[in-house]
């Protein structure tokens, strides 16, 4: 990730302290099999992996001086339907976190995963996390993070999959706080028809700044990828987006779709998007899309007829906008925090 | 007025590798020293403004580092390309006096018969002089000037100072700056305010000298409501020694102007082509930049239009042909630094035999820009497993009244597209080059038909042997 | 011995290894019309794909003899020349070329004979006015944003013009409407007086009102296994594929 775009040079961490919360909650009963534990030195072998991330400084980093984070092993065949929650909210006695995890699911295995990140605006804290997730022969593993911190916050993350044949890693990415925010996501398409997606959605207002960069690496054949970003701006913010599909050799009859939208709510917003398309594989099929622009005039128009001021009309076309991706969080709750963060920020303000 | 078809018949690869033997009435030593450009610029009487100039590029040049990103240099030894050769002719106006040989070089590739049949003017290029420069008398009734830059620089003096690598100057980047000290021949035109010059004008730049350089310089000028086509070509026979070009090319297209700025680079697979053009326009002009790259050994070209009038608009359509040894690394920048300006860009590559294609691209639309619209399109045909072809655009958005869409596309000529047409009798060969064809027809079908014909000629070239 | 024009023996073809002809057999004879009716997956579509010489489709058994010569090992392009037109179920859309250019190759290709600008207008002049097509589709890119309906009357345009020996007429019918059908049949006939055979693939039944089919076959499960006149037809609306199956499992 290049800092120049969103203007952070010279990052020093401040001093990590403990993280005494708990954050892991499981409803209902796993198979005593499933072992989901707080990660530890032993499974450092995993993460001795060439993977910057949003940058060395912070991977690097978030592998030694971790203060939280879990390892969950799903054993062979074994499916859960409960989700795994990870709920990182922080407070004035738990300001800094650094969250180091590992997934690892064995063949034919499935689970969900939920990590919500929170902190009161008041607060100045600081997040920077790892997380890797393997996902061996037909397993599939769903993992939502929801990036929710104060305006005073400052996250970064970091996350990467490998992925083996008709094995699924999708991603869901919601990025509401902090007033910088660097994240990258890399899923390798290891095995063949290996597939993945990634759904995000992003909200710039006052003055944050965000780095998002999605990277899908095809390697194996008859692999999927999917890269599908709605974004909105206003105030001040900034956005860097860069997507990348990249078809190793030998990754033939893959395909690859990556789209990004974007509304721009104000004169005063930059929007800076590089989705690359990398293609060394003929026999392939990569498409990207990147569009930009105002809520359409006669939606709103429209919505004003029926009512409605000029706020709660634009609030309610970027809900429509997000809507499709929202959607795949099947969680009420979560939605429901989505949706009155979007309220709060896009009303309220 | 009906125009005539020229047809080129029988261009094949053998034309552009006719070498002439090497006479030549002046050459500086290989390298650059102050001492060569100061020859350079005496040779050509040059105003000392113009002396100094280069003496100060120059000292650019040496300052700056070689850029790293991009595609690899590392194969061109700038200080052992000779810069500056004279042919030995002093430049003629009419096509019977040039010497046989360099007639003969531009007559098999079609020049001259162009000339008389379907364009309004020609200059031709041997190396680092202007051989031949001819316009129609009805223009240089209307006030158009067209000449070699050196001749422009003496008769035209002030309007050259006002303008001259004032769009790209010397310290824009290493090959701009190498530019200004020993940039040598080109065109300079000058269209006066509300004149409509209805048939194309055209350059055609070929290089013959083994491990020279070709520095020309373009400039052109279309003042208020006037109107232009002007078309460039150029090439340069296989020498096993590196060839170079870094030559600028100046647009200035003023107030409700339109100039269409059309360019065949088919030079040969040893040249690096390092070529810099801009643009920039004024209120309501237009800008339309018609490109096709075929040759050379290593291209970095990215055409680029500065839309500094409201209203202003870009039109890039481009094609660009990798082949084995060769990457090709070029795109097209916009910046939108007006409310209303328009751009589209239509890009197309193919890659094959090993080819490297890669696009490279710059949107980028200023916080004053509101109301503007682009949309960007790139599409990537892969001919076989052995190519490479990548797209990195760049989109860089400061204000939110505006439309902007971008796409791209990668992929290879579908087996169903094949099938289908072998089944209506058409063999495998000629249905994967109907295809490719199909493919470049948005290009072709903006060019003079002859240089149509050509580069259909050159697509049949480039696919020989792509069975399999 | 009778002369067939296409001759069929124990055919059997794979595609990504997974065998969908199981040993089929079908001769037709110079100007007979044919149709091939089954449910989907009997492998209809294969039958035409093979006969016209997709490379995917991989025959592991069996001959196919056309006009006399075994064409297995034929090139789609050898198999036009030699006679062979199929009307694709979903024609390829290819940019940057038009309908007129691209005919005027296809049919200097197959009849070996440079055919000139100026007459071969005329001829797609009058063969899209007998098709009910606007003139301006000549002009437009092959298939291009073409709906439906119109890329099969496209297929059709080509027939009418390339001449084939063997129509193989795939699913023509599917996404035409009541007045298309009827001006389809008329091109379809126009070319079986010149006795051109006649394939047709469908599972409806509304383009076999207007020819008269010389032979129905059922295909199923890769194999015909039955065949008769156009009573048949109205068996299969009757009665339906599922209970015809039944009378051979008990077989």
């Amino acid at each position: 990730m290049l800092w120049k775009r969103i203007g952070l040079k010279d990052f020093e961490f401040p001093k990590i302290h403990d993280y005494k919360k708990d954050y892991i909650k499981i409803e209902g009963k796993f198979p005593k099999e499933v072992k989901i534990n707080r990660i530890s030195e032993s499974e450092n072998k995993y993460f001795d992996i060439e993977f910057s991330g949003v940058g060395d400084k912070f991977t690097s980093f978030a592998k030694k001086y971790y203060n939280a984070g879990i390892q969950l092993r799903l054993p062979r065949n074994t499916k859960i339907v409960e989700p795994v929650k990870l709920e990182f909210h922080m407070d004035e006695n738990n300001p800094t976190l650094v969250d180091k995890n590992l997934i690892i699911a064995e063949e034919g295995s499935e689970v969900n995963i939920i990590m919500d990140y929170y902190s009161n605006e008041k607060i100045e804290t600081l997040h920077n996390g790892l997380t890797v997730i393997y996902a061996k022969e037909n397993a599939t593993v769903n993992i939502i993070k929801i990036q929710r911190l104060g305006d005073s916050s400052q996250s970064f993350d970091s996350n990467i999959a490998y992925v083996e044949g008709n094995g699924k890693v999708n991603w869901i990415s919601v990025e509401l706080g902090s007033y910088i925010s660097g994240s990258n996501y890399r899923t390798y398409l290891d095995g063949e028809a290996s597939g993945s997606n990634l759904s995000s959605i992003y909200l710039g207002d006052g003055i944050r700044k965000m780095d998002l960069e999605y990277t899908m690496i095809h390697k194996g054949p008859r692999s999927i990828s999917n890269i599908e970003t709605k974004g909105v701006l206003k105030d001040n913010s900034k956005k860097v987006f860069r997507g990348n599909l990249d078809f190793k050799r030998g990754s033939r009859h893959s395909k690859g779709v990556e789209e990004e939208y974007v509304i721009l709510l104000d004169p005063t917003v930059k929007s800076d998007s590089i989705p690359a398309l990398l293609c060394d594989e003929d026999d392939v099929e990569g498409e990207h899309a990147a569009s930009a622009g105002q809520i359409d005039e006669n939606k709103l128009f429209y919505l004003m007829s029926r009512g409605l001021d000029e706020r709660e009309s634009k609030k309610l076309v970027v809900e429509a906008s997000f809507r499709p991706i929202i959607d795949r969080i099947p969680y009420k709750y979560l939605q429901e925090i989505i949706f009155d963060e979007i309220e709060r920020r896009l009303i309220d303000a | 007025m009906e125009r005539k078809k020229t047809y080129i018949e029988d261009i094949d690869r053998g034309i552009y590798d006719i070498k002439n033997d090497f006479t030549y009435r002046y050459k500086t030593d290989k390298g650059l020293t102050e001492d060569i450009i100061m020859e350079i610029s005496r040779e050509k009487n040059e105003p000392e403004w113009m002396r100094d100039f280069r003496l100060k590029s120059l000292e650019i040049y040496n300052n700056k580092p070689i850029p790293t990103w991009g595609a690899d240099l590392s194969g061109l030894d700038i200080d052992n390309i000779i810069t500056y050769i004279r042919p030995d002719t002093d430049m003629k106006h009419s096509w019977d006096d040039v010497p046989e040989d360099i007639k003969i070089t531009f007559e098999l590739l079609g020049i001259p018969q162009a000339e008389r049949e379907s364009l309004a003017g020609v200059g031709a290029q041997y190396d680092s002089e202007v051989v031949y420069h001819n316009i129609k008398q009805e223009l240089i009734d209307q006030g158009i000037i067209y000449t070699d830059m050196e001749t422009a620089l003496k008769e035209y003096e002030d309007v050259v100072k006002e303008y001259f690598m004032k769009l790209i100057p010397p310290n824009d980047h290493k090959f701009a700056a190498l530019h200004g000290a020993v940039w040598s021949g080109g065109s300079f035109v000058y269209v006066p305010e509300g004149v409509q010059v209805d048939i194309p004008l055209q350059s055609y730049f070929r290089l013959n000298a083994p491990g020279a350089g070709q520095f020309e310089h373009t400039l052109i000028i279309v003042e208020k409501g006037a109107k232009l086509h002007f078309i460039e070509g150029c090439s340069a026979p296989m020498y096993r020694v590196n060839n170079l070009h870094a030559g600028c090319v100046e647009l200035f297209v003023k107030e409700n102007a339109t100039l269409r700025y059309s360019t065949i680079e088919n030079w040969s697979k040893n040249m690096y082509n390092l070529n810099t053009k801009r643009a920039v326009v004024d209120k309501n002009g237009t800008i339309e930049w018609i490109s096709g790259s075929f040759g050379s050994k290593v291209s970095m070209l990215y055409p680029m239009s500065i839309l500094r009038g409201e209203g202003a608009r870009s039109e890039f359509t481009g094609i660009t042909f990798a082949a084995e040894g060769q990457h090709l690394d070029t795109g097209t920048k916009v910046v939108h630094a007006a409310p209303h300006t328009t751009s589209t860009v239509n890009s197309k590559s193919i890659s094959k035999d090993g080819g490297y294609a890669f696009y490279r691209g710059l949107l980028r639309v200023a916080e004053n820009a509101y109301g503007c619209k682009s949309t960007v399109s790139c599409e990537s045909l892969m001919l076989d497993n052995i190519s490479k072809s990548d797209t990195l655009p760049i989109i860089e958005l400061n204000n939110d009244n505006i439309d902007i869409g971008h796409e791209a596309k990668i992929g290879r000529i579908s087996d169903e597209a094949i099938f289908y047409l072998m089944s209506r009798g058409i063999s495998e060969e000629e249905a994967k080059a109907m295809i490719v064809r199909g493919f470049v027809e948005p290009i072709t079908k903006e060019l003079p038909l002859e240089y149509a014909v050509e580069l259909n000629n050159l697509i049949n070239i480039e696919l020989e042997g792509t069975i399999g | 011995m009778e002369k067939y024009l296409l001759n069929i023996n124990d055919l059997k073809v794979t595609i990504e290894d997974k065998e969908i002809l199981k040993g089929l057999n079908l001769q037709i004879k110079e100007g007979e019309t044919h149709v091939i009716m089954g449910p989907n997956g009997s492998g209809k579509s294969t039958l035409a794909y093979t006969l016209m010489g997709h490379p995917s489709y991989e025959i592991t058994q069996g001959g196919i003899q056309f006009d006399g010569e075994i064409i297995n090992e034929m090139k789609a392009d050898e198999r036009a020349r030699k006679g062979i037109f199929l009307s694709f179920q979903y024609p390829e859309e290819i940019p940057g070329i038009t309908v007129e250019e691209f005919l005027r190759t296809s049919k200097t290709s197959i009849t070996g004979e440079m055919q000139k600008i100026i007459p071969f207008r005329r001829l797609l002049k009058t063969k899209m006015e007998h098709l009910g097509m606007d003139e301006s589709y000549a002009s437009r890119y092959l298939n291009l944003g073409f709906s439906g309906g119109e890329k099969k009357k496209n297929e059709i345009l080509q027939m009418s013009i390339l001449e084939p020996k063997l129509a193989i007429l795939d699913e023509t019918d599917s996404g035409l409407d009541v007045d298309a059908i009827k001006i389809v049949a008329e091109s379809v006939m126009k070319i079986k007086d010149e006795k051109c055979s006649i394939l047709v693939i469908t599972h409806y039944n509304k383009l076999l009102e207007y020819l008269e089919p010389d032979y129905v076959h059922i295909l199923m499960d890769g194999k015909i296994v039955k065949t008769g006149g156009v009573e048949l037809v109205n068996q299969i609306d009757e009665i339906g594929y599922e209970n015809i199956k039944a009378e051979f499992s008990n077989i």
